[in-house]
């Protein structure tokens, strides 16, 4: 039952006066007290009543202050952990609706604070990632200038390449017209020995022709001489028989010149027969040496004409064979030559082709170069805009580490505030 | 005069007169007799008779010496001796008034005599000389 405090100070003032009034009757029926201190007593009595009511009235109401005085006080240094509790709650008075209005206030901060708590925790990590996720995003834009950089770089290297390219693929345009008139002039070089070794081959067939001619010529008077010296050699033996015959007639003219002489003067007529004989027979002897030895030396010189003739016949046969050989030769010149005319023309083609190869592809590495000094520029441009964004990030990383920065120290101020009661 | 047969001996001419000599023969048919002095060069058959065949320069001892394929059969009065000469020449007429003794202390062998013909010397052959030197031989 809820009683105010006035009532109560009424309450206790009206019981006063009663226990007064009370005492003040039943003290005739009390023995032993005179009746003079009769009065006193009742008075006495009122006051201890009153001074009993008082005190506990009062300490009840003190107490009360006390305890919502250092609920403020407890409330003042952030600790909204406990609700106020006031005594004697039997009957309630204003100290209840304070405590009751103190409690739903210190609710009200509890969960005002807890939220701004849980919101700053929130915003605590989420700056965190924030400023994490920037930092990591300040790197990753740092990475891409730097890779950026690196293309940039590279694009340069390509273009001073693709420059070098260039340069190299004229030359070596240059080099290929240089090989095509070269080949031009070795298929002309190559045309003109053709026809030179033609000529020659011609040459060498006529003198072959000839030194074949010559060579049978020759070789029918070695043949004629051959003969020659076989009947020569019959001479000579026709010889030997005269010789012989010379020889024995002479023997027999001996022998006859011997018999005539044992005939004594009838033999005489025949000796001389027999010396005339002998002296024919001496003179065919010597005829007959004197051809063979004009036999001899003709057969000497028949033999030296042979071995000359031998001789010629090796030079021409050599002579044939150097012809030969020359017009073999001057096939293979021929040959090679007509293969080195088709080569050299292929080469002039190719190179044709070749040179009108390079021109495309220098016009290629020309579109190559704009295309890498295009892409040069386009990656500075990256670089620049990638620069901006890592500026950007690198603000922005500052700006999330101020804003987690920010968010501790709110958190460090709600902090403070104690919403739950201590397990201690 | 009288009729001589040069021949050679060596280089030397000696002559022989013909009286001596029976026929001059060519390349006779020659047989070897056994164990025979080196003269006898072997035997040979003549018209049916077996004659011996002297080497003559071999008797005369002419070192260097060739052999002519005539050979000389002397007649029976010279015992039938065939010679081998080193070369028939001819025959000759010659003086034999001319013919003169050889010289004191001539060396060659067997000359009865030597006389000038034709700017040359011809030594006569001393017949018995050959005979009395091939008896001397085979009587040994």
């Amino acid at each position: 039952m809820r009683i105010e405090i006035s009532y109560k100070f009424i309450i206790g003032f009206i019981v006063v006066v009663v226990s007064g009034i009370l005492v003040n009757l039943a003290v005739p029926y009390i023995k032993g007290i005179e009746p003079e201190f009769r009065q006193v007593f009742s008075i006495f009595c009122s006051l201890v009543v009153g001074l009993i009511i008082g005190s506990a009235f009062s300490r009840a109401f003190t107490g009360n202050i006390r305890r919502l005085t250092s609920a403020g006080d407890r409330i003042r240094q952030g600790d909204l952990s406990e609700d106020v509790e006031v005594g004697g709650s039997r009957f309630p008075d204003e100290t209840s609706d304070l405590a009751k209005a103190m409690n739903q206030f210190q609710a009200s901060l509890r969960s005002l604070v807890g939220d701004i708590r849980n919101i700053a925790f929130r915003v605590a990590s989420s700056s965190q990632n924030l400023s994490g996720t920037s930092q990591e995003m300040s790197a990753s834009a740092q990475e891409v200038a730097r890779t950026t950089d690196q293309i940039s770089k590279g694009a340069e290297t390509q273009a001073e390449m693709v420059e070098e390219s260039t340069r190299l693929f004229k030359e070596l345009a240059i080099s290929i017209k240089l090989v095509a008139s070269s080949a031009k002039t070795v298929a002309d070089s190559a045309d003109l020995t053709l026809e030179t070794a033609r000529s020659g081959s011609d040459m060498a067939g006529s003198s072959l022709d000839s030194i074949r001619q010559v060579l049978t010529e020759a070789e029918g008077s070695g043949q004629q001489m051959v003969n020659f010296i076989a009947q020569l050699q019959k001479i000579s033996k026709f010889v030997e028989v005269i010789n012989g015959i010379a020889q024995k007639t002479n023997l027999l003219a001996l022998n006859a010149t011997i018999e005539a002489a044992r005939a004594g003067e009838y033999g005489h007529g025949f000796a001389v027969v027999a010396e005339e004989i002998r002296k024919l027979a001496d003179t065919t002897t010597t005829s007959a040496d004197e051809i063979t030895s004009l036999v001899e030396s003709i057969e000497k010189e028949g033999q030296q004409v042979k071995s000359s003739m031998a001789q010629v016949i090796d030079e021409m046969e050599s002579g044939r064979e150097a012809a030969d050989r020359t017009n073999q030769a001057f096939s293979e010149i021929t040959r090679n030559a007509e293969g080195t005319r088709s080569k050299a023309s292929s080469i002039a083609e190719l190179t044709e082709q070749q040179t009108s190869s390079a021109e495309r592809i220098i016009r290629a590495i020309d579109e190559i170069d704009r295309v890498v000094s295009d892409n040069a520029a386009a990656t500075e441009q990256v670089s620049a805009a990638t620069q901006e964004q890592s500026a950007a990030m690198e603000e922005m990383a500052q700006s999330a580490k101020e804003l987690s920065n920010m968010s501790e120290s709110m958190l460090q101020i709600v902090k403070q505030f104690k919403l739950v009661k201590d397990q201690d | 005069m009288a009729l001589i047969l040069i021949y050679k001996l060596g280089d030397d001419l000696y002559g022989l007169e013909i009286d001596a000599i029976q026929e001059i023969i060519e390349n006779p048919v020659l047989h070897y007799v056994p164990r025979a002095e080196g003269v006898l060069t072997g035997s040979i058959n003549f018209h049916g008779q077996i004659l011996a065949v002297i080497d003559l320069p071999a008797l005369l001892d002419f070192a260097v010496a060739q052999r002519d394929h005539r050979h000389l059969v002397l007649t029976p009065d010279y015992r039938s001796l065939v010679l081998t000469t080193s070369g028939v020449e001819r025959i000759v007429n010659l003086e034999m008034e001319l013919l003169q003794a050889p010289p004191e202390g001539y060396d060659r062998p067997a000359v009865r005599g030597v006389i000038d013909y034709d700017e040359t010397t011809i030594n006569l052959l001393d017949t018995d000389e050959v005979i009395k030197q091939l008896e001397e031989i085979f009587a040994e």
